[in-house]
């Protein structure tokens, strides 16, 4: 049975089962945060006003900071950001496809909508993972936390004061209908993570339900999947329907993430929009170009 | 006050908003500090490609902290330029999106290789910092604050940029090559960037006149080559032979005017340059795919009556 | 009604909070603000505020400036070589002070 919680104290040791989950766990966790900062940036001297250019880059850059905690406790199965980040192929990523999907020009809704599904799934998942039997994804949490409830706060903001106007509302409702089934990726489980030496294939590894439950049953986060999903939808929907929006759910189902519900792309299967591909190009581009062998770190290594 | 009270009285930070100050002065005052107010947003524009290709999280980290911090001086700037009464922050960035609105040579060139970020980020911002430093003693106060916080900030700035440029320069040959050649093809806009001799400078005179300018465009540049030249030879950039400049005995720096391409000086300032119209434009299409939402925002706040300000009296 | 008083003392310095002051009507906060709070420290110019248009965001509310390592956003992050430009050793240092400003909290 699961390695009690108090013996999974470090990273010597572990066991094939429980480096595939932490593995898994922590690419999911950080791939989710990169690349959502990635997009976020976009609004970089893009954003409406020059106020809320300002607090979108600082949730892009809180964004990025926690990825690099969660890319950091890797480095205890010796992968570093070269490995995770700059070098890794790009069908390895484990992110939600509601993070990669490029902005339209101009649709602020986008923004504000995605960090709302996103926060909230976000404020779930780190409150299960508060008592991770790994300490190190524990002690990360609460540095984590206190800085996310200024997004979501800052996404039901705008939410608010854009559900107030007729006009914007259709734009809020036409993006959520494009957003929602791609949010509900983000419970979806992973597919195994490639080997080293595997070399990339065209098609997607199948996702392996083993890993998800072994990361629950080591006791890595503390919920499953579904039961985040379940209590994320119900907090999503009956908010978003207070603001006159309508949630493309199937009501019958209750609070429960279906199969029909999700997109073809699942991200955390291994498969991605083609915005992917254009997005990884993007920002290895001067790592490739300059023939760099190894990422510029600035700060030190995370305690 | 009349503007021989004006004259008199300029000094640092000396007018406020509470000052009744003629309109040449508020004019001038407001004309400069749109100028730059407006390089802080163009310069941003240029950089913020760069976000994304950084070549790793704690450069894209620096770098989305850079991009913010000069839109966060682009706010600062328009309230102090707000505050002179004359236009509206709105109304300038209309006038930056349609082309009407004037800002630093350096931003009308396009930025494509990350070797060129230093040549921004190390000696653009650390020319700017040079005339920065000086604005801190400007007459209007508001633009005096700004600077309080700008120059507060913009040392990361420089010494991130400094930091690109010599990572850059103790990398691989194939980087010292690109960034040398970056250098190169920089080198002289960066030394435009002060403009051409004082007595070609059309509206130094008045301001400096009125306490506004703190120092000259030659005293500026040279304070900028004699910091900078010997930072950019540390890292072993070669200065280019053109244009020439000579060490003057007295330590100063004469710099040879006609090496430089001055039509091109004036083209950019009149924003007919092809390139920096092409960011003109982007930056304007950008804006406008915003406007429904700053039109949400204000009619909220028009329809909000019971919490307006009270007029000023 | 209850108003809230700045203070600057010298032309071209900044306006602090310094006090408030019951008034019915902002002529009135006005006058009286300058005796309250001005007539002994050296003033060049009162603000007064209504109280109730002041809002507030406090430590609680909010983690101020991150609690994440930002550091990437300080000159001190950054070793380079040689002397630097006075106005940038300034900045440096005023952010040194700051950062450990910060940390002392």
């Amino acid at each position: 049975m699961a390695a009690a919680p108090d013996e999974f104290s470090g990273p010597d040791d572990l066991e094939e089962r429980e480096r595939t989950a932490l593995e898994t766990l922590c690419k999911r966790l950080a791939d989710d945060e990169f690349v959502l900062a990635e997009r976020y940036t976009e609004w970089q001297v893009r954003a409406p006003t020059l106020e809320s250019d300002l607090a979108l880059a600082n949730n892009a850059q809180d964004e990025l900071g926690h990825a690099r905690l969660w890319y950091d406790v890797l480095g205890d199965l010796g992968f570093g950001e070269r490995e995770l980040v700059y070098e890794r192929d790009p069908d390895d990523f484990r992110h939600s496809t509601l993070v990669e999907r490029p902005f339209e020009d101009g649709n602020w809704a986008d923004p504000v909508l995605r960090s709302y599904l996103y926060d909230v799934a976000e404020e779930l998942r780190l409150e299960a993972l508060a008592d991770s039997s790994y300490p190190k994804i524990a002690d990360r949490v609460e540095k984590i936390r206190s800085e996310e409830s200024y997004h979501r706060e800052h996404a039901q903001n705008w939410l608010e004061r854009l559900a107030d106007d007729e006009e914007s509302r259709e734009r809020l409702q036409a993006t959520l209908d494009e957003l929602f089934p791609h949010a509900l990726t983000l419970f979806e489980p992973c597919a195994p993570p490639r080997d080293a030496n595997e070399a990339s294939g065209d098609k997607p590894r199948a996702v392996d339900p083993g890993i998800e439950a072994d990361i629950v049953d080591l006791g890595l986060r503390t919920a499953t999947l579904e039961e985040l999903g379940e209590e994320w939808l119900s907090i999503v929907v009956p908010y978003l329907e207070s603001l006159d929006l309508a949630v493309p759910i199937d009501g019958d189902d209750g609070f429960e993430v279906t199969a029909a519900a999700l997109p073809d792309e699942r991200g955390r299967d291994g498969t991605h929009t083609d915005a992917w591909a254009e997005l990884y190009d993007e920002f290895t581009r001067t790592y490739r170009e300059l023939g760099r062998d190894e990422p510029t770190t600035i700060m030190d290594a995370p305690e | 006050m009349n503007i021989d009270t004006v004259k008199e009285r300029a000094g640092p930070r000396e007018f406020s908003p509470a000052d009744e100050l003629p309109r040449e002065y508020r004019e001038a005052a407001t004309r400069m500090i749109e100028f730059h107010a407006n390089s802080e947003i163009m310069g941003a524009y240029l950089e913020r490609p760069f976000i994304r290709q950084a070549p790793s999280i704690d450069r894209k980290l620096a770098f989305s902290a850079k991009v913010q911090d000069e839109i966060g001086h682009g706010q600062l700037l328009y309230r102090a330029a707000e505050s002179l009464g004359v236009k509206t922050r709105e109304e300038m960035l209309d006038d930056l999106a349609n082309g009407d609105g004037k800002f630093l040579n350096c931003f009308h060139y396009p930025m494509e290789s990350w070797v060129e970020t230093p040549m921004i980020a190390f000696f653009v911002d650390g020319a700017a910092m040079r005339r920065q430093a000086t604005l801190r003693r400007t007459s209007w106060e508001p633009y005096a604050h700004a600077m309080d916080k700008v120059c507060f900030e913009e040392g990361f700035h420089v010494k991130h940029g400094e930091d690109i440029l010599k990572e850059l320069m103790s990398g691989s040959k194939k980087e010292q090559q690109m960034t040398q050649e970056a250098f190169e093809e920089w080198w002289p806009r960066i030394i435009q960037f002060f403009g051409p001799t004082d007595d070609k400078s059309t509206h130094h005179d008045f301001a400096a006149s009125v306490g506004l300018k703190q120092q000259s465009n030659d005293d500026l540049r040279n304070a900028f080559l004699d910091q900078y030249i010997p930072k950019a030879r540390k890292y072993g950039l070669e200065i280019p032979d053109e244009p020439r400049i000579r060490e003057r005995d007295d330590g100063t720096y004469a710099v040879e005017e006609d090496d430089l391409n001055w039509d091109e000086f004036f083209t950019i300032a009149k924003n007919e340059f092809e390139p920096g119209l092409g960011q003109i434009n982007g930056r304007k299409t950008a804006q406008e795919a915003v406007d429904w939402v700053r039109e949400t925002i204000e009619n909220d706040a028009s329809a909000a009556g019971g919490h307006a300000p009270q007029a000023a009296d | 009604m209850i108003w809230e008083v700045f203070r600057q003392e010298k032309a071209g310095e900044y306006h602090t909070h310094c006090g408030n002051v019951h008034a019915p009507d902002r002529e009135m906060a006005k006058q009286f603000a300058a005796v309250q709070h001005g007539r002994r420290k050296p003033t060049n110019s009162l603000w007064v505020v209504p109280q109730e248009e002041v809002g507030e965001i406090d430590g609680e509310d909010v983690a101020f400036g991150g609690t994440t390592d930002k550091s990437y956003r300080w000159a001190t992050a950054y070793n380079t070589t040689g002397a630097d430009a006075r106005e940038v050793v300034e900045s440096e240092d005023e952010q040194a002070t700051a950062e450990k400003q910060r940390g002392d909290d």
